[in-house]
């Protein structure tokens, strides 16, 4: 099939935008269908800014013990778990205190319109609590946190929810799919025949023509974080929502962007979160694991890895 | 006498007291007590190893767990698992951005 076979979709979703690809379309009603349902149930899972979520009640229930949980809240904690797991505790999912201290305690169009801040919380923030203080029974569905232990999982949901979007609407409109959410990009079925052509840009709001690089993926995920976009001030000081868990503040990263493919969005997004906070180290560590990269310095120059094809565009001024 | 004697004229059962009922009976006590020293440390020494090494290596299974060096097999049990394929270049516009939101 050829790209003018493509059936796309857009419309707004957790404060971003959400495209949706369908290979087949006469799938497009049943794919957005899916769609609207499984990011429905996400975002009750799991919005720090709802306070009917599963999310905002384990939060709430902080050192009071085992408090019962869904199946998707369940896989969604363990996804969130599991990341950090993989990063040696780099991308870790309590990090909701310091994003609150931040000013970062309600939906981010309001935190930005709010515009320069006083700060919540007075003082240095310190490290996060780490995520061996967060607790899952996965068989006996439960989960708990600890005394002063706040979890946001900001860092995987929409990720792994790209991810449960294009499984599901793959098995049940069979058909091709891409969806993205935000920038965050899972694939699934069948693609076009050349693949799923990819713009990696700093923001996942720019036009066709910003700096940038175009490739083509056909199985898993691409993920894409940065330091520019979801940024705001707070007392004066500009600020970002990727925390660096060892100081509770935002990653002074070398890197404003990082692109990463990987067998699923989720792990794409991990990869590409943990490379923003481990700064110059994350070379070496997507080298030995063997994911494609790309990460972008301050000054626009580019650093790629494990197969990412050759960069030869024009340099990217920040 | 010599231990082994004293042993025999004991009845030579296992974990008996020797006795001494000679001059060199004192010496034969230094001996004797030496060596359950020399034994009891090497016991403590080879209890301490073995603890080190239980420590050392919960410690390692640790960092590994952690740091998740994961080469190259598409799914390695567990760890980020990389593309089938890596992204192939391209031309022009994209069919959607990647990027940060």
């Amino acid at each position: 099939m050829t790209t003018a076979d493509i059936a796309r979709d857009t419309f707004d979703v957790f404060g971003t935008t959400a495209v949706l690809l369908v290979t087949v379309p006469r799938a497009a009603a049943r794919a957005r269908g899916i769609a609207d349902d499984e990011l429905a149930s996400v975002d009750l899972a799991c919005s720090r800014f709802r306070p009917d979520s599963e999310l905002a009640v384990l939060n709430e229930a902080a050192g009071r013990g085992p408090q019962p949980i869904s199946p998707l809240f369940a896989d969604l904690l363990a996804a969130a778990l599991r990341a950090a797991r993989l990063t040696g505790g780099d991308v870790d999912p309590t990090c909701g205190r310091a994003l609150v201290g931040l000013g970062y305690d309600r939906d981010f169009a309001q935190v930005r319109a709010a515009g320069d801040a006083p700060p919540r919380l007075t003082g240095p923030v310190g490290p996060v609590p780490g995520w061996r203080r967060v607790h899952l029974d996965r068989v006996g569905r439960r989960a708990w946190i600890e005394r002063g232990v706040q979890v946001d999982l900001g860092a995987t949901a929409k990720a792994w929810a790209a991810d449960r979007c294009a499984e599901v609407i793959a098995r049940e409109a069979d058909c091709g799919v891409l969806i993205s959410l935000g920038g965050d990009i899972a694939v699934a079925g069948p693609p076009p025949e050349d693949g799923w052509r990819i713009r990696v840009t700093d923001d996942h709001a720019a036009p066709p023509t910003a700096p940038g690089q175009t490739v083509t993926i056909s199985t898993g995920g691409l993920a894409t974080s940065s330091t520019t976009v979801r940024a705001w001030k707070v007392g004066g000081r500009p600020v970002h929502h990727i925390i660096d868990p060892a100081t509770g503040e935002p990653a002074r990263s070398c890197w404003r962007t990082v692109s990463v493919a990987a067998g699923s969005c989720t792990d794409a997004n991990t990869a590409s979160t943990a490379a923003i906070i481990r700064g110059p180290a994350a070379i070496d560590w997507l080298h030995d694991i063997g994911l494609p990269a790309r990460l972008v310095r301050h000054d626009g120059t580019v650093e790629t890895t494990a197969g990412w094809p050759r960069d030869d565009g024009p340099g990217e001024a920040a | 006498m010599t231990w082994s004697q004293s042993r025999r004229a004991a009845g030579g059962g296992g974990g008996e007291v020797p006795q001494y009922d000679t001059p060199t009976a004192g010496a034969a006590r230094e001996r004797d007590s030496g060596v359950r020293k020399v034994s009891r440390l090497t016991w403590r020494c080879g209890l301490a190893g073995v603890a080190c090494s239980a420590v050392i290596t919960g410690a390692l299974a640790y960092h590994a767990d952690a740091s998740t060096v994961a080469p190259h097999p598409h799914h390695q049990s567990g760890g980020i698992v990389i593309p089938a394929t890596p992204p192939q270049p391209s031309s022009g516009s994209g069919q959607v951005n990647s990027g940060a939101s």
